[in-house]
């Protein structure tokens, strides 16, 4: 049993709150990923798991322990630290064993662990080596080596593959993601890339300025953001928010772009009643379409840029004066699509948020996953 | 050599002016070496009047053989011996917890202790109450006085703990996560990664011990317990006011010049040789690895 629970968690710095009660579950052998951009307090709420900051106010458990007041060694938690903290007097196996030493584990228990864990890891070769002469990936596994090999209860991970090149980090998070599966110990990973968080995660918890705005699988959070700050940040590129008014039009609400331009909300029921009301339109860069289907509204677009990334291709362009990104297969052949004139919106993956609170009012589809 | 021609002529000259001054500084600070070597090889009337200038003339051992034959040399030798091991030791074993101590930012009063460290580099008691205190302590001509009484240096507690402050924070989280208590994080991750730092100070320590005269004079009055810079001292003093010493100048191989110059040499040589063992920790890059910026 090595559930994690924060009950009204706070954190303060003489008066300034910096994590505002947040209140999350982690259930045993769950994969979660705090995630948010800098300053949001997802490495501060870490931390206070670790044991590594005080917890201000609240109640944080685990397992059926409440542990506000142990000590982090205590805690049968470890973690792997965004700059390694590898000890670079020691070699990797002395890295390795460095908690089992402190513990006074028995020395052939110890030599059997470090090479169980080697072996895991992939550095059965390297035991000798210190981390200066190890690469960027080794020395991640040197400290992901150092948490695994007490088995606690618990893995934290603070930002651990921001310092890899991008090759590098994507074959780390498979690897993290295949420790997991193979260990299935508890884990709570922070990090502000939203790739990590949608490849990595059970459950996604998206926080910002001390608050959680969202909990869900990465899909949820995919497809159903309860806010215009989720929508922004899970997704890349991220949702285009244009500015629109609700309109009642000839099958029910309508979301009225330009003019010449409105977008048919005709599921929205709930939306009947809030004719004239300001809201942002969120389209998804790939929920567009170049060429209609049938019946879809278009809207006219100024393109500025274009940007090939291989398969695909990022169109940059203007709608009604503001930015507009979208993600189109490029089927080999970019030079098309400076022609572009107007796109189509697939109206059963528009979301509309409230202008003001930023909540979702209305979406057009329901999660998948 | 870097290649000069990759230089502006103003750059040109800004490198030669440089190399001219440090070329001087060096030279000003190696002559009194080599002078003071020249003479102690040197016999008595040759110094006496005025020939040695940087190599030693009428060579001889004659001033050596002086000092070796007194066996108070001996014993002061020894006394610094024991002073600078054990007063280095014990100088350690108190800056490197308290600069440790005062380096942690969860030392509740640290701003507090700091000053308060601080505090004694522009002030302290002076020399006649810090004697009557020695002496109120029972600890004038004994080697605990010398020893413990001038353990503590403030400077070398700021400068390690400035540097312990440099080690990044995450390498006593990753302890404490392994289960380090304070004692442990020290011992087996702070002091390795501080070796550059704890040689500097040690050597500061072995310096200022080996050289240490002043308050060794003023506190030890049984010869049996004196260093040797006060024993060199009184060398210069005795041998200055000893009328017989001086008649015979003329003739003697040896001259209070020479057997004073003889002395420094041979309390030098010891401190040339410890920088070289100690020169390994004077390399940045410790840390190299351990972390990623």
């Amino acid at each position: 049993m090595s559930q994690v629970v924060l009950e009204k968690i706070v954190k303060s710095y003489g008066e300034v709150d910096v994590v505002h009660g947040i209140d999350l579950t982690v259930d045993s052998k769950e994969f979660v990923v705090l995630v948010g951009p800098s300053g949001c307090g997802k490495s501060t709420t870490l931390r206070m798991i670790a044991g590594l900051e005080e917890i201000s106010g609240g109640k944080l458990s685990i397992g059926d322990r409440m542990v506000n007041d142990i000590a982090p060694k205590d805690r049968d938690v470890a973690m792997v630290f965004q700059n390694y903290a590898l000890y670079p007097h020691l070699n990797v196996s002395e890295n390795i064993a460095f908690g089992l030493r402190i513990r006074k584990v028995d020395k052939e228990e110890i030599k059997r662990s470090v090479s169980e864990v080697a072996e895991i890891l992939g550095l059965t070769n390297y035991l000798d080596r210190k981390p200066a002469d190890l690469s960027g990936g080794q020395r991640q596994r040197v400290a992901m080596g150092r948490a695994i090999v007490r088995h606690p209860q618990v893995f934290l991970f603070d930002e651990p593959l921001s310092n890899l090149d991008a090759q590098l980090r994507t074959q780390m998070r498979a690897e993290i993601k295949r420790l997991h599966a193979r260990l299935g110990v508890t884990s709570i990973y922070v990090t502000h890339d939203q790739v990590e968080a949608m490849t990595l995660a059970d459950r996604i918890v998206v926080m910002s300025a001390g608050r959680i705005e969202q909990i869900g699988t990465p899909m949820e959070l995919f497809m159903n953001p309860v806010n215009r700050f989720v929508a922004g940040f899970i997704g890349s590129p991220p949702m285009n928010q244009i500015k629109a008014t609700i309109v009642a039009g000839v099958d029910g609400p309508e979301a009225k772009i330009s003019d010449s331009v409105s977008i048919p909300l005709s599921r929205a029921e709930g939306l009947a009643s809030a004719t004239g009301q300001s809201v942002i339109v969120g389209i998804r860069p790939e929920d567009v379409l170049l060429e209609a289907a049938g019946g879809e509204p278009s809207v006219p677009l100024e393109v500025n840029l274009i940007e090939p990334l291989g398969s695909e291709a990022l169109i940059h362009a203007s709608v009604g004066g503001e930015p507009f990104v979208i993600k189109t297969p490029t089927h080999g052949d970019i030079a098309h699509l400076n022609d572009i004139r107007q796109f189509h919106v697939n109206v059963d993956r528009v979301k509309v948020f409230d202008e003001k609170s930023g909540s979702a009012l209305y979406q057009a589809d329901q999660a998948r996953g | 050599m870097q290649n000069l021609n990759l230089y502006s002529r103003g750059d040109k000259l800004f490198v030669r002016i440089n190399i001219f001054l440090l070329t001087l500084f060096a030279l000003s600070t190696l002559y009194p070496f080599i002078y003071i070597a020249a003479v102690s090889f040197s016999s008595g009337s040759a110094v006496t009047s005025g020939e040695v200038i940087y190599r030693p003339i009428e060579l001889t051992l004659a001033a050596y053989e002086y000092v070796w034959n007194e066996s108070q040399f001996w014993v002061s030798y020894m006394n610094t011996f024991i002073y600078t091991i054990f007063g280095t030791l014990v100088s350690l074993l108190i800056i490197i917890p308290g600069a440790y101590a005062l380096s942690r930012p969860q030392l509740i009063g640290r701003r507090f202790f700091n000053l308060f460290v601080a505090f004694t580099l522009w002030f302290n008691a002076g020399l006649i109450p810090f004697f009557l205190n020695m002496r109120d302590l029972g600890l004038l001509d004994s080697y605990f006085g010398i020893i413990v009484g001038f353990a503590c240096n403030a400077f070398n507690v700021i400068l390690l703990r400035n540097f312990f402050e440099g080690i990044p924070q995450s390498f006593e989280e990753a302890a404490r996560m392994d289960g380090a208590n304070d004692f442990q994080v020290l011992w087996k991750v702070y002091l390795p990664l501080s070796k550059p730092a704890i040689a500097t100070v040690a050597l500061f320590c072995i310096v200022s011990r080996w050289n240490g005269f002043f308050w060794a004079m003023i506190l030890l009055r049984d010869e049996s317990k004196i260093p040797l810079q006060v024993f060199l001292r009184q060398t210069i003093v005795s041998l200055t006011n000893d009328e017989e010493f001086g008649s015979t100048l003329l003739e003697a191989a040896y001259s209070y010049e020479t057997v004073t110059a003889a002395i420094i040499v041979a309390s030098i040589i010891p401190v040339l040789f410890i920088y070289p063992f100690l020169q390994k920790y004077f390399n940045k890059g410790i840390l190299l690895g351990g972390v990623k910026e």
